[in-house]
């Protein structure tokens, strides 16, 4: 048998057969000879004649040659021209730019580790503040369709006006609301987080419950993720039987997530027995606190007796918000009509207590971001300040990647220009690059995560009462935040270096041939430009940070109107502890005398109200003051407070007394009010001896006194009228101890408890801090401001300074051999180091000059939230120019001491 | 027996004859050729360097995919198979060559046996 593949071999030399690539088509072609020469063999041909018959077969190579010619052309091996164009899918295309992208970057592995720390810091930051607004501002209910979500409230005027503020509703108010509109499928209501005291094992705990209508949770579309809810037949008449929902997250933190269904809960000496639990992330209808559990309202007399008496009968008596889920296709206005006619109706039925006032349904996220003083949401301000502030961070960490870019570009210089010497075009290289810039984007976005899931839970570790607040989670909408920001970032930095790139001139850059001379002007112009603008952003951010630090500076050194330092205060409420006024009364008076006889306490008080936690009344009547309308009446805060409370709280009395033991039930009712009150009032003459009638009182009060004007809702507040009562005159049974000390209060704290609670075990004591902790309680918020933005700003700091350092040091090592020839003709150390300084600071300078004018803007924009510091604080500024300053020199020193360190006779041989 | 076609006739025709074959079921090479030589009782023969030119053009053109395929005892052999492409190459080929048949018939005035 002939070797059939040798044949085809010989007789195919001259096509030149490829012993790799055409090796399986002679192995056909063998194949085939062999089954012909066999069947020739078979039909009785001599071995001769049917090797010749079968070797005929191969006698016409003309179709071959032009098939396997045709075959080479497209299957063929061709070199591949790196950057060149192959006809090929806009897929393939891109694969293989981002294997080549991986390719370029596995091999600089520590300009990508530099990159992606630098994005992963500007991502990070973002994706912590947008995961914050993603949770409170842009899905803030966790309920089915929140858009259907109406909230419904009182306001002050006939008329609905779009600016006013969303006032509470009495329950009657509220339950002729329900029964008679026809816009809304069903119209709940809820009254807030309310202080209780649950007791959990033996011990009393403070917690906060929300007082709800039957048809709240079906209201708001939620199912109980144990248990059940309500019934409204459970919502009935005072009576009921006591049940309590509790909060997913209490349920896990303080009762372990053990099976409580069933079980029953004292809470404010009343026994609940608990029905359901409430699904996760729900907080009620609350954007950042929410209630540890919910109980029916008609409870509400029962459980709350002092904060709800007559709660769900007195009109005058606003307790409660209405949240209502609009029947289909019906419209926010048309639900506002709905509802004016029902306001209207009920103004002309109870003119005492209703006229003036009209209903108000806006969009649900009004009422949970609208705070009770301003209309307007802090909330909101403070997510676009910090989503702006986060915003320049990721601008200058861009900028300082492009500028990282635009440096290694310089070092590709030849490799572009050989690539576009060999045929690659200018938009392939652009792709490519860009491919690249998006593969370091993607994973310094990853990074980026990372950060923004470490800061996250640094921020929200520092919240108290965990259970009670909003917890931001990442979801779906912040990964796909997080990726479009890496998206966009890629392009941002990575579009100006890759264009400049790919313009390089060929002929140019093939003659500079291993010299590492050439500095292109015009990136050097870009560079710079973009240097000067991470100074300026960095500055910004600076006088920002200088600005609030100050702020909080002259916070502290504020006076507040009363005496910060060596107070406590205890809050207690023995009318939950189900005392009589006249017991109340008597636990008052034996606290105070137990406490004031303990060592080291100056003195001891009891008043109604917290420091800066006090709630305004209305309807004050001032005599010879008849308000033309109901909306027209005075708005104070009222205090009860006990002898001695103003040596105790430090505020002064600025004329007349103060409350004294002759003040008792059957004298002669008296009052004090502050200067505010009397000079707005009384503006000609002496208040004292003036009368004022409290809202629920018949006989008029005569005043004895002026007291200064202290801070009593909020840290730094504009001046707000204020009346104090004396508890001999007026009962409440709920009261906080204040108490002043000679020494640290801290120490007699623990004493202060102890004989509270020997006066009375069953009146449970809470809420104890000190006056300090008061004031910082009080400037929390500003404090988490100015944690954030000194963050940032040194984020910003960081990034500018790391920046400054690496193009001064990118521009010493291209500049060696221009230094190397200053240096052999003399000049000093002390002259090239001067030479690189002064580059880097000039950009500083400019920077800080340009850098100036936003900060001067920004300030502006921050007046709201600065206490006593002016906008264009000049210490604020100046501490910004001294901190950019020393890191710039810093940033600069360091590749100047290079620069010194150039060996003459090296550079120029370089030449 | 008739007489050989002509050659350009064939080279119209092969293409067709080869789909036609390999749709019942996968052929090598010499099974292909050995099938046209034998239904055409000789008429119709050819060499490899047409053959393995033409099976390949069919492949790059996707309508036909050879595989190599080894069985017990045997050298591997590449057998090829009709792709869904081919499928419907062929039905159309088929077609019109019906059609034109059947229009050359009956413009010369040919009558059906």
């Amino acid at each position: 048998m002939p070797d059939w593949r040798r044949v085809v071999r010989e007789r195919l030399t001259p096509l030149g057969l490829d012993p790799t690539g055409d090796a399986e088509l002679a192995e056909e072609l063998a194949n085939h000879l062999e089954d012909r020469y066999r069947e020739l063999k078979r039909s009785g041909a001599e071995d001769e004649a049917a090797y010749h018959e079968t070797v005929h077969e191969l006698d016409d190579i003309g179709p071959l040659q032009a098939d396997l010619k045709r075959n080479r052309h497209i299957t063929g091996r061709e070199p591949v021209t790196i950057g060149a164009r192959t006809p090929g899918s806009f897929l393939d295309d891109s694969w293989r730019d981002l294997r080549y992208a991986i390719r370029t970057l596995r091999k600089s592995p520590l300009f990508v580790l530099v990159v992606v720390l630098i994005l992963a810091l500007g991502v990070g930051a973002n994706t912590t503040v947008f995961t914050v607004i993603n949770t409170l501002i842009l899905n803030p209910l966790a309920v089915p369709t929140p858009s259907q979500l109406a909230a419904v409230a009182t306001l002050e005027g006939d008329k609905p006006s779009a600016s006013a503020a969303l006032l509470l509703m009495s329950y009657p108010d509220l339950i002729d609301y329900r029964g008679g509109n026809d816009v809304f499928e069903s119209l709940a209501g809820y009254s807030g987080p309310r202080i209780v005291i649950c007791e959990i094992g033996r011990s009393p705990e403070r917690m906060f419950a929300e007082l709800v209508t039957g048809n709240y949770f079906s209201t708001l579309g939620l199912g109980p993720s144990a248990g059940r809810f309500f019934t409204p037949a459970e919502d009935g008449p005072p009576g009921a039987p006591a049940l309590v929902v509790l909060n997913y997250n209490t349920w896990q933190t303080r009762f372990g997530g053990a099976a409580i269904i069933g079980t029953t809960l004292t809470i404010n000496h009343i026994s609940f027995t608990v029905v359901g639990v409430a699904p996760p992330r729900f907080i009620g209808v609350n954007a950042v606190f929410g209630p540890d559990m919910w109980i029916p309202a008609a409870m509400a007399e029962r459980l709350l007796p002092t904060d709800m008496k007559g709660a769900l009968s007195d009109r005058n008596k606003a307790a409660f918000r209405g949240v209502g889920r609009l029947k289909p296709e019906l419209t926010i206005s048309r639900a506002q009509a709905g509802l004016s006619v029902i306001a209207s109706a009920l103004a002309r039925e109870y003119p005492d207590t209703n006229e003036g006032h009209s209903a108000a349904v806006r969009p649900i996220r009004d009422a949970m971001f609208a705070s009770a003083n301003s209309g307007s949401s802090p909330i909101l301000f403070a997510s676009a300040i910090l989503m702006a502030v986060v915003g320049i961070v990721l601008l200058i960490a861009c900028s300082n990647v492009a500028n990282l870019l635009l440096s290694r570009s310089a070092a590709r210089r030849q490799e572009m220009a050989v690539r576009l010497a060999i045929g690659a075009k200018r938009q392939t290289l652009v792709r490519q690059l860009l491919t690249e810039s998006l593969c370091l984007a993607l994973l310094g976005g990853a990074a980026g995560l990372l950060v923004g899931y470490l800061g996250l839970e640094l921020l929200f570790s520092s919240l108290p009462g965990s259970a009670n607040f909003v917890v931001p989670k990442f979801d779906t909408t912040v990964f796909a935040f997080a990726l479009g920001i890496s998206l966009v970032t890629g392009l941002v930095f990575g579009a100006m270096p890759a264009i400049k790139t790919s313009r390089v001139n060929v002929a140019d850059a093939l003659k500079e041939e291993a010299r590492t001379t050439g500095r292109s002007r015009s990136r050097v112009n870009l560079t710079n430009a973009l240097l000067v603008g991470q100074v300026a952003f960095s500055f910004l951010l600076l006088v920002l940070a200088a600005l609030v630090v100050r702020s909080i500076q002259q916070a502290y050194d504020f006076d507040p109107g009363f005496e910060v330092a060596h107070l406590a205060v205890f809050m207690t409420n023995p009318g939950q502890a189900g005392y009589s006024t006249q017991q109340s009364k008597e636990y008052y008076d034996a606290v105070r005398g137990r406490v004031a006889s303990l060592p080291g306490i100056r003195s001891v008080s009891w008043a109604s109200n917290l420091p800066l936690w006090a709630r305004t009344e209305t309807g004050l009547e001032v005599e010879g003051h008849e308000p033309r309308s109901r909306a027209d009446r005075v708005t104070t805060v009222l205090t009860i407070v006990d002898l001695d409370y103003f040596e105790t709280s430090g505020v002064a009395i600025e004329r007349g007394r103060e409350f004294t033991n002759e003040d008792r039930d059957r004298s002669i009712p008296v009052a004090i009010v502050n200067e505010k009150m009397a000079r707005d009032y009384w503006p000609d003459g002496d208040a004292v001896g003036k009368r004022i009638r409290l809202p629920d009182e018949k006989e008029m009060r005569q005043i004895v006194g002026i007291a200064r004007v202290a801070n009593y809702s909020t840290w730094g507040e504009a001046p707000q009228h204020c009346v104090y009562v004396p508890l001999t005159q007026v009962a409440s049974d709920a009261m906080t101890l204040y108490v002043r000390s000679s020494a640290d209060p801290e120490l007699v704290m623990t004493q202060v408890e102890h004989e509270m609670n020997a006066a009375s075990p069953q009146v449970s004591v809470g809420g104890s801090r000190t006056g300090r902790q008061i004031v910082d309680g009080g400037l929390f918020q500003a404090k988490v401001g100015v944690m954030l933005l000194s963050i940032f700003g040194a984020l910003a700091l960081g990034l500018a300074s790391v920046g400054l350092c690496g193009i001064l040091a990118y521009s010493v090592s291209q500049r060696t051999r221009e230094i190397g020839l200053r240096m052999a003709l003399g000049a000093t150390e002390a002259r090239v180091r001067g030479l690189v300084l002064r580059e880097g600071m000039s950009l500083v300078a400019a920077g800080m000059l340009i850098g100036a004018v936003p900060a001067l803007l920004a300030g502006r924009l921050l007046k709201s939230l600065l206490y006593g510091v002016g906008t264009s604080d000049p210490l604020s500024v100046g501490v910004a120019i001294v901190m950019l300053s020393m890191v710039g020199l810093i940033a600069c020193y360091l590749p100047a001491r290079w620069a010194t360190r150039v060996d003459p006779l090296v550079a120029l041989r370089q030449a | 027996m008739s007489t050989p076609p002509d050659r350009e006739w064939k080279k119209g025709s092969a293409e067709m004859l080869v789909l036609s074959l390999i749709e019942g079921r996968p052929r090598h090479g010499y099974d292909l050729s050995k099938l046209i030589e034998v239904r055409s009782a000789g008429a119709l023969r050819f060499h490899v360097t047409s053959l393995y030119p033409l099976l390949h053009r069919l492949e790059r053109e996707r309508l036909i995919e050879g595989r190599w395929v080894e069985k017990p005892d045997q050298r591997r052999r590449r057998y090829y198979r009709l792709t869904a492409q081919g499928k419907r190459t062929l039905r159309s080929r088929q077609k019109s060559w019906k059609d034109f048949v059947a229009l050359v018939s009956r413009v010369m005035g040919v009558e059906h046996a």
